[in-house]
C-alpha cells in the first residue's frame, strides 16, 4: 500500500492555552483536502504545524514519511522546496513587483538561467491569469490579484504539497471561482497535494475530495463533502446547514 | 528523478533531438543549452523534440520548450513535438500561453509625463502639508478654547517618551560637545595668550548654537522618526481610516498631542543642553588652564545675555515644528504596504535635519544682519 504523504500523528500545539489537541489524520497524493471550522478553531495553527512553521508541543507531522521537525535546519530547507504555502495575507513582498516576488524562489533556490526564469514566471503568471500585472508592486494591484500573486509564488517550484490559507476569503464569487480551478489544474497538471483552510462552502465543494473538520481545536469529523453534509453529528450539521436551517 | 540527456540526430536539414529522462527544474539547464545551440545553427531549420523516453516534465520542462518554440520560430525555424504521452500533454497546460491571447505589459510613463507626475506629486505634497498645518492649528486654538479636549493623558505620555526618556542621551551628546569645545579653544586660544575667552565661547555657541542644533538633530532621530512610523503603520491598518469613519478627527486625535508633547520636550531639553554643555567647559578649563568656576561663569554671565537664550529656545520651537510636521504629514501619508512604513520613517529623518540645518542657516543670516546677537 502507499505510503501516505502527509501524516498527521497525535499533534497538539499550543501557545498560552491549547489551540489543538491529539489531532491525527492522513493525506495521500494527488487530494485536495480542505481544513473547516468555525472560527478560532485553530484552521490557520494546523495548516503552519503541518507546513513546518509552528512546532507542536506533542505528537508529530510526517512529510513525505519524515518527521519535519525532527529534521535539521539545512534538511528541513531542503524539503520546504516541495513544499508551497500561500498565506491568508497573500505575504507579498511589498518591495518588489508582482514578478520579482514570484520569480524569488526560482532565483534564490535553484540554478535556472535568467530566462527560463523569466520564461516560468511569465507562464505561472498567466495561468493564473495576472500577466498584464508582472511589473505592478502588490500595493497597486486588488485583494483578489494579490491572492494569485501569492498562489503563483507558492507554485512555482512545482510543489508537491501546496497549502493555502483562505485563498478564497473576500473574493467574487467569479474571481473565487478562477482560484478555484486555477487550484484544481494545480493538482491536475502538477500532480500537487493541496490542502486548503476555508469556510467558504462553494469553493469546497467545487474544489476538495475530502474535508477535515476542526472544532474546539479536534478533529470533529473526516470525509467526503457530501459524507459531512449528510453527518447528523451537531457541530458538523451546524457547519453546514446554518444558513440553510 | 533521472538527469535529463539528450541525443542529436541528423537528416539533413532537422536535427532530431531524443530527450530521455526528467526534464524537471533541478535538470532542465542541459536541454535549454542543447536548443539552444541548435537555434544559432545555419544548416537546422527544423527541430523535432523526441519524448520517447522522457520522463516527468515540470514547469521548468515546459519553459524551456516554450522558449525554444519561439526563438526557432523567430529564426525562421519549427520545433516539432514528437512522441508526446498523456502525462507530457498533461504537463503542456502549464503553458497556456501557447494558445491564450498574449496581454501586453504595461508601458512605463514618458520622461514628459514622469516630470509632470513630479511637478503634480510635490503640489500635492505642499497642499497636503499646508493642510496638515491648518488643521493642527485650528484643532490647537478649539482645544485652547474649550471646545474640543485632546485625549486623556495622551500629552503628558507623549511628553514622557519624547522629553524625560531623551534626558540622558541628550544629556550625554551635550556635556561631551562642551568638553570637545573646551578642549580644542583652550588650546587654540592659549596661543594667543586668551584662553581665559574661552568661557564666552563655550557659554555664547552652546547657548546659541550647539544645543538647540544637537538636540534638535537627537530628537528627529529618536522622536520624528517614531512618529513616522507609528502614524504610518495606524494608516497601513487603516486606524486612521477607523477615526474618521467614527467621526473622530484624527489631526486633533493623532497629531496635536505629539506636536503639543514636541513643543515642550524639545525647548526643555535645549535648555538642559545648554547648561550641560556649560558645565562640561567649565571642567574642562579648570582642569587645563586652572581657570575656577567663579572666573568662568562670570565670564559666561558677562557674555551670554537672556536675548541668547531667547534666540536658542526660540530656534527650538521652530525646531519642533519641523520635526513634528515632517514625521507626521510623512507617516498620515504612507500609502498601504509596510514598506512605505519605512520610507516615511528615512524621509522623516533626512527632511527635517535639512530643513532645521536651512532654517538654522536663515536665523544665522538676519541676526547677523540685523546685528541681533
Amino acid at each position: 500500500m502507499e505510503k501516505p504523504l502527509l501524516q498527521c500523528v497525535d499533534v497538539s500545539v499550543g501557545f498560552e492555552r491549547p489551540v489543538l489537541e491529539h489531532v491525527n489524520f492522513e493525506i495521500g497524493h494527488g487530494e485536495i483536502v480542505a481544513l473547516l471550522g468555525g472560527s478560532g478553531c485553530g484552521k490557520t495553527t494546523l495548516l503552519r504545524t503541518l507546513g513546518g512553521l509552528v512546532p507542536p508541543i506533542s505528537g508529530d507531522v510526517f512529510l513525505f514519511g519524515e518527521s519535519i521537525y525532527e529534521l535539521s535546519s539545512e534538511q528541513r530547507d531542503q524539503m520546504r522546496k516541495r513544499l508551497g504555502i500561500a498565506f491568508q495575507q497573500d505575504a507579498l513582498f511589498s518591495s518588489m513587483t508582482i514578478e520579482e516576488n514570484v520569480a524569488l524562489p526560482l532565483i534564490e533556490l535553484t540554478q535556472l538561467p535568467p530566462d527560463l526564469v523569466r520564461e516560468m514566471v511569465r507562464m505561472r503568471l498567466t495561468l493564473v491569469g495576472i500577466e498584464g500585472l508582472a511589473r505592478r508592486q502588490p500595493a497597486n494591484v486588488s485583494g483578489g490579484q494579490r491572492k494569485r500573486a501569492a498562489l503563483a509564488r507558492a507554485s512555482i517550484l512545482d510543489p508537491e504539497i501546496i497549502f493555502c490559507d483562505e485563498p478564497t476569503a473576500g473574493l467574487d464569487p467569479v474571481v473565487a471561482a478562477e482560484i478555484d480551478a486555477t487550484l484544481v489544474r494545480f493538482r491536475n497538471v502538477l500532480g500537487s497535494t493541496i490542502i486548503v483552510v476555508s469556510h467558504e462552502l462553494e469553493s469546497i465543494r467545487a474544489t476538495a475530495d475530502r474535508a477535515i473538520m476542526l472544532a474546539h481545536g479536534r478533529v470533529a469529523a473526516t470525509g467526503t463533502i457530501d459524507e459531512l453534509m449528510r453527518s447528523h453529528d451537531r457541530t458538523v450539521y451546524e457547519f453546514f446547514h446554518a444558513r440553510t436551517g | 528523478m533521472s538527469a535529463v540527456a539528450t541525443a542529436i540526430e541528423r537528416h539533413g536539414k532537422t536535427a532530431i533531438v531524443r530527450v530521455r529522462g526528467d526534464v524537471v527544474i533541478p535538470t532542465s539547464r542541459a536541454l535549454h543549452s542543447t536548443l539552444k545551440g541548435l537555434q544559432k545553427r545555419r544548416d537546422v531549420k527544423n527541430v523535432i523534440l523526441d519524448f520517447t523516453d522522457a520522463g516527468r516534465l515540470d514547469s521548468a520542462g515546459i519553459a524551456v520548450v516554450e522558449i525554444a518554440r519561439r526563438s526557432l520560430q523567430r529564426s525562421g525555424k519549427q520545433l516539432e513535438l514528437d512522441k508526446l504521452d498523456e502525462r507530457h500533454r498533461a504537463a503542456f497546460e502549464l503553458a497556456p500561453a501557447a494558445t491564450a491571447e498574449r496581454l501586453p505589459p504595461e508601458e512605463g510613463p514618458s520622461w514628459l509625463e514622469s516630470i509632470g507626475g513630479h511637478l503634480l506629486a510635490i503640489r500635492m505634497t505642499m497642499h497636503e502639508l499646508v493642510g496638515l498645518i491648518t488643521e493642527s492649528a485650528r484643532q490647537t486654538i478649539a482645544v485652547a478654547a474649550g471646545r474640543r479636549k485632546l485625549p486623556a493623558g495622551s500629552v503628558a505620555n507623549h511628553v514622557l517618551l519624547m522629553g524625560a526618556n531623551a534626558v540622558f542621551i541628550v544629556g550625554l551628546l551635550c556635556f561631551l560637545i562642551g568638553m570637545t569645545m573646551a578642549f580644542q579653544g583652550v588650546v587654540q586660544l592659549e596661543r594667543f595668550g586668551a584662553g581665559v575667552f574661552v568661557a564666552d565661547m563655550i557659554g555664547w555657541s552652546m547657548v546659541r548654537e550647539f544645543a538647540p542644533l544637537i538636540t534638535a538633530i537627537i530628537l528627529t532621530g529618536r522622536t520624528g522618526a517614531a512618529i513616522a512610523a507609528e502614524l504610518g503603520t495606524m494608516r497601513v491598518n487603516l486606524e486612521i481610516d477607523a477615526l474618521t469613519a467614527m467621526g473622530i478627527n484624527p489631526v486633533r486625535f493623532l497629531v496635536v498631542p505629539r506636536l503639543t508633547a514636541l513643543t515642550f520636550a524639545l525647548p526643555a531639553l535645549t535648555l538642559m543642553g545648554m547648561f550641560i554643555g556649560i558645565v562640561a567647559g567649565n571642567l574642562v578649563t579648570s582642569l587645563m588652564i586652572d581657570m575656577s568656576p567663579i572666573t568662568f561663569w562670570a565670564h559666561v554671565k558677562e557674555r551670554v545675555t537672556l536675548g541668547d537664550f531667547a534666540y536658542g529656545l526660540g530656534k527650538s520651537f521652530v525646531f519642533a515644528a519641523i520635526i513634528g510636521f515632517s514625521g507626521s504629514h510623512l507617516g498620515m501619508r504612507a500609502d498601504g504596504d509596510a514598506s512605505s512604513v519605512g520610507r516615511a520613517t528615512t524621509k522623516t529623518v533626512v527632511v527635517s535635519v535639512f530643513f532645521i540645518i536651512v532654517v538654522d542657516a536663515i536665523f544665522a543670516t538676519v541676526s547677523s544682519i540685523t546685528g541681533a546677537h
